[in-house]
């Protein structure tokens, strides 16, 4: 029913966006790809690690949460295990197993050293072939048991043919009633660490291709300049001044930014080699033109121009040549972002006053809608994967951070004390 | 314009009436009380064609800001050109600048809560920059006026309404050299 409904929603929205055409419109939504199901009981612990019941179930529901979230895997419910004999880590029944359905079973065993540092282990077998597949150990100190729990299930991607997600990152703007400064966070919305002080408004903060600097805008000067912070070296470097400066994209294959800048009296997008500090001005157009994005191949640059008398999504070439435009009705369209696979172009529209996400495929050129009937839906972010998208939205009252799927399913808020806004997910986890 | 009119008309009476006061007060001073009547609105009339000399020296940048002595102006949604209502306002914000030529201003554009950040900020500039056009085109020194764009970062109000979004849809006038 929800289906449907979504469905006639978007025939509705189709209609109104390509009406010039008179093409006819098919939609498909897509259905998720098989899931592999995956059981994980109850993680094995020396007696010190028995006693710390906080630390073992967080650890566990963290895996658990990872791995649910992949669109990989699917987790067996916990509810099933109970129909079979009690998992014994040194006599695996495997036929147990198989009768509740897993495919892949994963065997933790959590030890608390004596001088309180975490020894971590997963053994994963498959299921129905009766094997070991493979096995790894994590250790740290106590306070990285988040950090040990996502790199275990990072393991998990990784063997079946996976980029690491679960260890990546979200920058964001955090926002008091006084001062709006810039933070890094796990991409489950735990872990936030506050990276700028300037005691001045800074945002849209944006990830280096090597994830080790953040390029931002910050009014520290009384004027929003671009500004680039080395996460490692700690240090701040003041990139483009005079006007206003943002909107900050680096390039995935070169060591060059794209970004607006109205330095010369009108906003436009220019290029900046990030070795030479040469500068390029890609767009020569009276109107605004904002916002640039990079294609994954460092081809093509998506943005948004008003020319047409409306911000609407264009696609040039990455010199700034062969200008075509995307969007073709509606009449307020920003904040593109490209996916990882090259296919799909996330971006902000207003329709009838509401503003939400919708995704544009480019090749078959059908648009689905992302986000409905909530509040305000801003600044989309593709997760490293493609699989899963971050954004900020005001539907509980306040701006907070949000994930979807790329087909809209699984929402869920993962920021929920200030206001936040204007997530960047890393473009790649190491 | 006929409100314009009628003050004149009004001031030019008193002016008349007060030369008036003056002579009969020399002539019969026995008439005291009613001199004394006739000077009040003299002094009225005179007072703000000086405060307004003095505010500018006395006050400090701050006390003029936090005054308003150059009153915000109001935009339509999604637009940047200057309402006709707005344009009193403007050549009223000129004739203050145009008498204190020392005086620089900059000028902050703002944006309601509605649209993306990034766009509100070429929006918020745009709206800046009209102004500054328009005061340029008013006799204004251009080098004499900045701009900046604070997009939707810093809304006046709160609130939910076409109210609060028309009065976040704003150029300041921010004095920033006497």
């Amino acid at each position: 029913m929800k289906m449907r409904r979504t469905v006639l929603c978007l025939s509705i929205f189709l209609l109104c966006w390509q009406l010039g055409g008179q093409e006819e419109i098919t939609i498909r939504i897509k259905e998720g790809m098989p899931m592999i199901p995956v059981a994980m009981p109850e993680f094995q612990f020396n007696e010190a690690a028995g006693q710390k019941s906080d630390l073992k179930s967080a650890i566990y529901e963290t895996i658990w949460k990872d791995l649910e979230f992949s669109r990989i895997f699917k987790m067996v419910p916990r509810e099933h295990y109970s129909y079979i004999s009690r998992f014994n880590p040194n006599a695996i029944n495997f036929k147990d197993w198989a009768s509740i359905q897993a495919n892949i079973l994963i065997s933790g065993q959590l030890e608390i050293t004596a001088d309180e540092r975490i020894i971590f282990s997963i053994k994963v077998f498959e299921v129905a072939s009766e094997r070991f597949i493979f096995g790894r150990n994590f250790g740290g100190k106590k306070d990285l048991s988040r950090l040990i729990a996502h790199r275990a299930a990072d393991e998990m991607l990784k063997h079946f043919g996976e980029k690491p997600l679960f260890t990546s990152k979200i920058v964001y703007v955090s926002e008091s009633p006084s001062d709006k400064d810039i933070y890094i966070m796990d991409y489950d919305g735990f872990r936030p660490t506050r990276i700028t002080f300037s005691g001045a408004i800074d945002m849209l903060p944006s990830w280096s291709a090597d994830n080790e600097k953040i390029l931002y805008t910050s009014y520290r000067n009384l004027n929003p300049d671009l500004f680039m912070f080395d996460i490692y070296a700690g240090k701040t470097e003041l990139l483009s001044s005079g006007g206003s400066n943002y909107a900050a994209d680096w390039s995935p294959v070169a060591e060059q930014i794209v970004y607006t800048s109205s330095k010369n009296g009108n906003a436009e997008i220019y290029l900046k080699d990030m070795k030479t500090g040469k500068e390029k001005r890609l767009t020569f157009n009276p109107a605004i033109d904002t916002s640039p994005c990079w294609s994954p191949n460092g081809r093509e640059i998506a943005f948004t121009s008003q020319r047409s008398g409306t911000p609407q999504i264009y696609v040039m070439d990455a010199e700034g040549s062969n200008i075509r435009r995307i969007t073709t009705e509606g009449s307020y369209h920003d904040s593109v972002a490209w996916s990882p696979d090259g296919m799909r172009l996330a971006f902000v529209s207003r329709i009838e006053n509401r503003f939400d996400i919708y995704i544009f495929n480019l090749k078959s050129n059908e648009i689905s809608k992302l986000t409905e009937n909530a509040g305000r839906n801003e600044n989309p972010s593709w997760s490293p994967d493609g699989r899963h998208l971050v954004f900020s939205s005001n539907r509980s009252g306040r701006y907070q951070l949000y994930l979807v799927d790329y087909d809209g399913r699984n929402i869920r808020q993962i920021t929920a004390s200030g206001e936040n806004k204007m997530p960047k997910w890393q473009k790649s986890s190491k | 314009m006929k409100k314009c009119l009628l003050v004149l008309v009004a001031l030019s009476l008193i002016l008349m009436f007060n030369a008036c006061g003056k002579k009969t007060a020399k002539v019969s001073p026995v008439q005291e009380p009613v001199v004394e009547k006739v000077e009040e609105p003299t002094t009225q009339v005179e007072k703000p064609v000086l405060s307004e000399e003095e505010i500018f020296q006395q006050k400090s940048l701050e006390e003029l800001n936090k005054d308003q002595i150059l009153k915000r102006i109001n935009f339509d949604f999604d637009q940047y050109s200057i309402r006709e209502d707005m344009k009193a306002i403007l050549q009223a914000n000129a004739n203050w600048l145009l008498k204190f030529a020392s005086v620089e201003v900059l000028i902050e554009g703002h944006c309601d809560e509605r649209g993306t950040v990034e766009y509100n900020i070429a929006l918020g500039e745009k709206r800046a920059e009209a102004a500054k056009n328009y005061l340029v085109s008013l006799g204004m020194n251009a080098a004499k006026i900045k701009i900046v764009s604070y997009g939707k970062n810093k809304p006046l109000v709160q609130g939910e309404n076409e109210e609060s979004y028309f009065q976040n849809r704003r150029d300041e006038f921010v004095i920033t050299k006497k």
